[in-house]
């Protein structure tokens, strides 16, 4: 059963990160501003460090892809941006401690950067005309408030279940 | 040190992003009908996800009624100053009505622009990263939904929709930026009708622009802007919002009304389609009409230019 934990934990979060959107733009001191959910992206990033990075990538890629045809039809935005940042997350381990408290703070930096770049690639299609200064104000750090939020309240839950799959793994090669 | 990056996985990322390059030039070409792959996966995940809402939209609903609670006591005071006005002006509008149909009557006049059979929907979902705004439905083609049609909510117009697939849909918002966004619109105070078209969503002030407004024509602050059915799937009298600030654009030309919607774009779960009784006729405005096969385009030639 634990074998399914993991599927099961990645579709939830693609659905609650819906969901959550549906409660933004809010409006404050007269400004809208823009919070946007990361979960999902957030635990493959832990999956990447504390699991496997080769299947990190993989869900990101199989994820993005349904982001990129449901949400934005743009196919290849998501498909790549997912994957590279598990690819990132992953290639850290070997440098790096793995404590909780480290492993949020690079989470929370690969999520800035993650947002930096779709910031980037929106404005190159001009998509969006915002300046840099009113993205930042009204989108990228109401958005890390909120992931900070979300990632304290679960990052010890995803640790341990990673942890304990990798070291169910791991039992089972030695048997 | 140890190798970063090996040479196979150098030529695979090199092909990756190749291919991810062509993928996306080639999505954003053509983003207004969706393969049949595409319609499959969105049917699906749309599925679950109207499911995933349910409880969400009760939530939602939950908070909102809790506002309104809180509420009561103001809205109730300033109601109440209102009724009397009200009542004299339902008096006019039965009036009006029964003139209006009496008159038709004698012109012979039978479907009117106004008319619309209400397709009511569920938003499943807001696009996360809300870049766009945007918002997916739970009805779609099979259900009569038809591109460009007006999604309304009970306050206003909120937007129209951009795509859609047999179970599902999707609405772009009025707030926008994108540049091929058109509404015709009519602004209307007591004296006399103005057209004029709504093009862009100014971000600080969080208004609508209404553009293309003949300059000789007068309009003035708090005059109210409605859809103008001229665009040929709108149905005509839908309230869009109200004028706050007047000004010329920006050749002298024309005049500029920035225009304060009637409806919320935040927090939005039920919306109503409307889908026109009278046959909606092909635009001609607008590099997207005539790829879409039985697509209209919502705009006007004859507003003001």
């Amino acid at each position: 059963m634990v074998r399914y934990l993991i599927p099961v934990v990645v579709i939830v979060l693609f659905f609650a990160e819906t969901e959550f959107s549906l409660f933004s733009p809010i409006e404050w001191h007269g400004h809208l501003i823009y919070l946007v959910p990361r979960f999902l992206i957030l635990f493959l990033i832990f999956m990447a460090i504390y699991y496997d990075r080769k299947k990190a990538m993989i869900y990101g890629l199989i994820f993005g892809l349904i982001n990129d045809i449901f949400y934005i039809d743009i196919i290849g935005l998501y498909t790549f941006l997912y994957p590279f940042i598990c690819f990132i997350a992953g290639s850290t381990v070997k440098y790096i401690h793995q404590h909780l408290v480290v492993t949020t703070t690079l989470s929370l930096a690969l999520i800035a950067v993650l947002e930096v770049a779709l910031y980037q690639f929106f404005v190159l299609i001009s998509f969006t005309d915002i300046s840099f200064a009113q993205f930042l104000n009204t989108r990228l750090i109401p958005t890390m408030i909120a992931n900070v939020i979300f990632i304290v309240l679960l990052g010890g839950g995803f640790k341990y279940l990673l942890e304990y799959r990798s070291y169910q793994r791991a039992n089972r090669s030695i048997l | 040190m140890p190798q970063f990056l090996n040479r196979k996985k150098v030529i695979f990322l090199i092909i990756g992003v190749i291919l991810l390059v062509a993928l996306i030039g080639l999505s954003l070409r053509d983003r207004q009908n969706a393969s049949l792959p595409e319609k499959i996966v969105k049917d699906t995940v749309g599925f679950a996800q109207s499911i995933v809402a349910k409880p969400t939209n009760y939530v939602t609903g939950f908070i909102e009624d809790i506002d309104a609670m809180i509420n009561t006591y103001e809205e109730n005071k300033r109601l109440k100053s209102r009724l009397e006005e009200f009542g004299t002006l339902q008096a006019e509008v039965n009036e009006l009505t029964v003139e209006n149909k009496r008159l038709q009557k004698l012109v012979g006049k039978q479907d009117s622009l106004r008319k619309y059979d209400p397709i009511q929907a569920n938003v499943i979902a807001r696009n996360p990263d809300q870049w766009e705004e945007k918002l997916i439905l739970n009805q779609g083609s099979n259900d009569g939904v038809k591109l460009n049609m007006a999604v309304i909510t009970a306050q206003g117009l909120i937007g129209k929709v951009v795509q859609t697939t047999p179970q599902t849909s999707e609405v772009e918002l009025l707030s926008t930026s994108n540049t091929n966004y058109r509404v015709s619109a009519t602004i209307a105070n007591k004296k006399k009708e103005t057209n004029g078209l709504i093009e862009g969503y100014d971000r600080k002030r969080g208004e609508l622009i209404l553009k293309r407004v003949d300059s000789e024509l007068s309009v003035k602050k708090g005059d109210k802007v409605t859809t103008s059915g001229l665009g040929g799937i709108f149905p005509k009298g839908i309230l869009i919002g109200e004028v706050t600030k007047v000004s010329t654009d920006d050749f002298g030309l024309t005049k500029l009304a920035y225009v304060k919607p009637a409806a919320d774009f935040s927090m939005i779960d039920h919306v109503i389609i409307a889908k026109r009784g009278t046959i909606a006729v092909d635009g001609v405005d607008g590099n997207n009409t005539n790829k879409a096969e039985d697509a209209t385009k919502d705009s006007t030639t004859g507003a003001g230019n």
